[in-house]
């Protein structure tokens, strides 16, 4: 695993030569002040100073609206798949650990997703480590952590004066090898700094208890706390899309006189349509099953089946809910 | 101004007496949420739990959206007959949320009968995006009031931070024209004027005199952010179509994805079913996640209706809805001499 | 490189048969473009695939043929949204796309040796016929034990494949009981809901597996009458339906707990699915 130091004034510098790769997408501050990743142009500096960004960035693998097929005369025909090097630049630990999941459903499942997977392969992801948690943050409960590199290719943390590199899997040693000109050796005293300040940011992260979630949702699918939680339940689908493990999709099609596609986009648990049978009848027919199963596929389902709870605690459920329910509340309440 | 404490106060006696005497099945109000600057809709059946209820500058919902569903008319004959009784509800209401609902009595979404108005004289509820971005990059862990109504808030360094009131309430808020309920069963709260009672026009006039091609490149504009999770049609009470025509899947009138021609038809056809029927109380746009003003086009809507009928929804529950209404001298040259 | 699970194999409809009196059922008969999909296409009955019509959508029906009918496929498909309505609306010789076989088939190892009882309701017969029509083919006939099928449908019109059933109901090696809720003149034989015409034969439950496919209410009693006959829950095998959309466990639309109807399942042992949520 390779250690590296470069210093903040080299940072542009390192973009520039991401930028001679391929499309290369960093935070930048928009015009309402919100920091973005953002296909910015070669004079922004690179902003270091940010909590993390509204959207998660699954829509990099998992676009909202993605062409599967596309028609002519009756025809079905494969999209050509994209084969351009993508380079996120500043993901946080909690998204970039958000891809091990999605992994587990579009690149381990039988059989793989061609789509998923061919972004997933031209895109190389570099983390950057978390010093000012949100009172939202639980990565720490959920197996991950401010300075956890995990599903990241390069995890960075910012330093005094640096940027310590470390490489996480093989794109990411081949990534810092080929820009070794620009990256100092790691000194003994950036590694301490880095654990410092690390873990000045873990403990500031309040604890939720979700160990062995699995058996104490067992336990509670009948509890009358999902019927509460769940009266406030607008039905709209901002928990979803936000969550950067959320990947229920609906695939429709468009026609437009011979020529038509066949698009996969984004889909929430929480619409009622999402499992209306075509005869009326529906399986979750109100707020309280679909909010239940909303819990249950990331709590429970997910580690039953894949080993994996499929949430990485970033928090965005959480802040952006117009009703303002909160996931931790329930699993509070049922001790999961 | 009444301080929100002896709001808050006048909502638990109030509570407390209406679901103790049994006046009423359900009280629903506010409670404290998780996070600073939000509270969360609550559903209250027992006397005995009526502390949890709150009064503050972060009770931002429009809980009149809660209404429709409450009384949501049987599917079948053979459903209404195992049908409970309908349910009283009692509900606290600010000025734009009254207007919700007295919007929903007109278009026969609830009864009237049912209901126990409990409105709150509102002094303008924050805008968690902005009191957020107010902080910069503080995170904020508690938040309260000052005796003028200004928030304090906790950072996350211990410091404490005063942001002003008026800088971070809700823009529906500060061009509010009728902060004070009108026809509440009972008003807590002295009396409040509006703030910029004409500040609503001055938004949508602007809009209106730009040019053609500029309101719409403003309106690509913002709609590009959107990510269609529809939390604006969710949020918004009178947004309570069974099946909403966006939804519809024979024909499927609007497609799934979030190109800019799907994106914009979602809208659009959002703001035209809002036509003389938006309260204006900004519900879509907090609801939005995205910061888009969805509010812009139906309000706009709701105006060319006042001004082509004089009528806005939600000030008179007898007063048949614009669009339901016909008088032969209704202007009609809008429809042909475009 | 692995075949993109999102294209389906170019196929024709080659034949239209209205089902039913109401017109709102017919079976379609299907043939690929190309000689090597139907070898790709390798399948049990019990599964499914979806259909799709270029740039009108695509739904999950079961394969209403068996493996042992080489030359074609068979779908019957019930109108009753989008797509099915689409689909009832073209004529042979329509090209259509087939994404499959999908889905866990009917326990064929576990059922041989086995007696078999088959119980279908309604238009959910299809993926029965397609057991049926596999059980009785020579090279399979031996495997098994005595077959005894009931069938009901709500009046003798909506009954379907009824040039077999009358054929099969001839012939030895199967014994095929019908029944319907509302007779007409003509109908000589049993009246009454599936459930009545299960206690009036009262199968033996010795060495015997059950497969049951039909509208929910007609499972419900039907669970209650097998109990009572003596049926062990391990020894009934179900098809559920659920919503879907990949079919292939990714789109997250069919769970019932932690099972994908569409991978684990549609087919369930009752045991297995006493230990799901009841959200189907
Ligand atoms: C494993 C499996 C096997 C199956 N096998 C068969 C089979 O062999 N034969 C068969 O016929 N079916 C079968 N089905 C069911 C079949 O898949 C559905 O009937 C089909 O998907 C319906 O598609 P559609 O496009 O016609 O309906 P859609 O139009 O897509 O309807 C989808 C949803 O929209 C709703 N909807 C549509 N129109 C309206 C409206 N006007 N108002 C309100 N809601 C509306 C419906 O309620 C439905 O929930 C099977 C399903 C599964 C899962
Ligand atoms: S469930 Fe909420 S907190 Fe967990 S990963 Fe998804 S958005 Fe983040
Ligand atoms: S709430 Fe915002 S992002 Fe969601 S559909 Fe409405 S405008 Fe689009
Ligand atoms: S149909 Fe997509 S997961 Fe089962």
């Amino acid at each position: 695993m390779t250690e590296k130091r470069i210093p903040h004034t080299d940072l542009d510098g390192l973009l520039g030569r991401l930028r001679e790769r391929g499309a290369v997408y960093a935070p930048a501050r928009d015009d309402a002040g919100d920091v973005a990743l953002t296909q910015a142009p070669l004079d922004d500096p690179m902003v270091l100073e940010y909590r993390n960004f509204r959207l998660s960035p699954k829509a990099f693998f998992l676009p909202q609206s993605q062409t599967l097929l596309t028609f002519c005369d009756g025809e079905a025909h494969e999209p050509s798949l994209p084969d351009g090097e993508t380079f996120l630049v500043g993901v946080r630990p909690c998204d970039a650990k958000a891809l091990l999941a999605l992994d587990k459903v579009f690149l381990d499942g039988d059989p793989p997703d061609p789509y998923y997977a061919r972004l997933r392969e031209t895109t190389t992801v570099i983390a950057l480590a978390c010093t000012r948690p949100m009172s939202s943050c639980f990565c720490t409960s959920v197996g991950g952590g401010p300075g956890d590199g995990a599903g990241a290719d390069v995890l960075a943390v910012g330093l005094e004066a640096d940027l310590l590199l470390r490489a996480q899997t093989p794109k990411g040693e081949e990534l810092l090898s080929s820009v070794a000109d620009l990256l100092a050796d790691a000194t003994d005293d950036a590694v301490k700094e880095a654990e410092k300040r690390v873990g000045a940011a873990e403990s500031l992260i309040a604890p939720v208890e979700v160990d062995n979630s699995a058996q104490r949702l067992r336990d509670g699918y009948d509890s009358p706390c999902w019927e509460t939680a769940s009266q406030t339940c607008l039905g709209c689908g901002t928990c979803s899309f936000l969550c950067p493990t959320c990947h229920c999709f609906d695939i429709t099609d468009e026609l437009r006189g011979t020529r038509g596609r066949r698009v996969r986009t984004w889909d929430c648990c929480a619409y009622p349509l999402f499992t209306l049978h075509g005869s009326g009848h529906n399986p979750r027919p109100s707020p309280k099953e679909r909010w239940r199963q909303r819990i249950m596929h990331k709590f429970r389902y997910a580690v039953e089946n894949l080993d994996r709870l499929f949430c990485v605690g970033c928090g965005r459920c959480i802040r952006n809910c117009p009703a303002s329910m909160d996931l931790r509340t329930v699993l509070r309440e049922l001790g999961a | 101004m009444t301080p929100s404490h002896e709001i808050e106060a006048r909502l638990r006696e109030t509570a407390e007496e209406l679901l103790r005497e049994k006046r009423v099945d359900l009280f629903l109000g506010y409670e404290k949420a998780t996070l600073p600057f939000r509270t969360t809709p609550l559903f209250l059946t027992s006397p005995e739990e009526v502390e949890r209820l709150a009064w503050n500058p972060f009770c931002t919902t429009n809980l009149a959206v809660y209404l429709p569903r409450l009384f949501k008319a049987p599917a079948s004959a053979r459903e209404a007959e195992r049908a409970p009784p309908l349910p009283t509800v009692a509900v606290v209401l600010k000025g734009c949320d009254a207007r919700s609902a007295i919007a929903l009595v007109q278009e026969r979404q609830v009864p009237r009968e049912k209901l126990v108005l409990v409105g709150v004289a509102c002094p303008g509820m924050v805008d968690v995006r902005k009191a957020e971005r107010a902080l910069g990059e503080h995170e904020a862990l508690g938040a309260g009031e000052d005796a003028l109504g200004n928030i304090h808030v906790v950072v996350e360094d211990g410091r404490e931070v005063t942001l002003p009131r008026e800088e971070i309430v809700a823009d529906a808020c500060l061009e509010c024209r009728a902060p004070t309920p009108s026809l509440p069963d009972v008003l807590v709260g002295e009396p409040v004027e509006g703030k910029d009672p004409d500040g609503a026009r001055r938004q949508t006039d602007e809009f209106a005199s730009k040019t053609l091609d500029d309101r719409w490149a403003h309106l690509q504009d913002e709609l590009s952010k959107c990510i269609r999770c529809n939390a604006c049609r969710q949020a918004c009470p009178m947004c309570y179509c069974k099946e909403c025509l966006l939804d519809q899947t024979r024909p499927r009138w609007v497609g799934t994805s979030t190109d800019m021609s799907d994106v914009t038809i979602y809208h659009l056809v959002r703001a035209f079913h809002m036509a003389g029927r938006c309260t204006e109380c900004g519900a879509c746009a907090r609801a939005c996640s995205m910061g888009i003003d969805t509010r812009l086009l139906t309000r706009k809507l709701g105006q060319e209706v006042e001004d082509l009928y004089g009528y806005r929804s939600g000030e008179s529950a007898d007063v048949l809805p614009a669009l339901s209404a016909f008088d032969m001298d209704d202007a009609q040259d809008f429809l042909t001499e475009p | 490189m692995a075949r993109n699970p999102y294209l389906p194999y170019p196929a024709r409809i080659d034949e239209v048969i209205v089902e039913n009196e109401a017109r709102d059922i017919k079976t379609f008969r299907l043939v690929f473009e190309d000689p090597k999909s139907a070898v790709e296409f390798d399948h049990l009955p019990g599964q499914f695939a979806e259909l799709s019509l270029p740039g009108m959508g695509e739904a999950p029906f079961g394969i209403a043929s068996s493996p042992t009918e080489t030359d074609y496929l068979l779908f019957t498909i019930k109108r009753v949204g989008l797509f099915t309505t689409e689909i009832h609306s073209v004529e042979a010789g329509t090209a259509i796309g087939v994404r499959g076989p999908m889905g866990r088939p009917f326990p064929w190892d576990t059922m041989a040796g086995k007696n078999l009882l088959i119980i279908g309701g309604g238009f959910a017969f299809t993926t029965l016929r397609a057991a049926i029509k596999y059980i009785l083919d020579p090279a399979n006939r031996s495997r098994f034990g005595s077959i005894l099928v009931i069938y009901g449908a709500r009046t003798p019109g909506e009954l379907m494949y009824k040039d077999e059933l009358t054929e099969w109901q001839a012939r030895d090696g199967i014994d095929v009981h019908l029944t319907v809720d509302h007779a007409d003149e003509h109908w000589t034989q049993h009246e009454g809901v599936v459930t009545s015409l299960l206690g009036a034969l009262k199968p033996s439950a010795d060495n015997t597996l059950v497969l049951v496919c039909g509208p929910p209410i007609m499972i419900r009693f039907t669970l209650v009458s097998l109990a009572t006959l003596g049926f062990s829950e391990d020894a009934i095998i179900l098809s559920l339906e659920m919503r879907m959309k990949c079919g292939i466990g990714k789109c997250g639309r069919c769970n019932i707990g932690s099972k994908y109807v569409c991978k684990d399942g549609p087919v369930f042992t009752y045991q297995e699915l006493r230990t799901l949520p009841t959200e189907y």
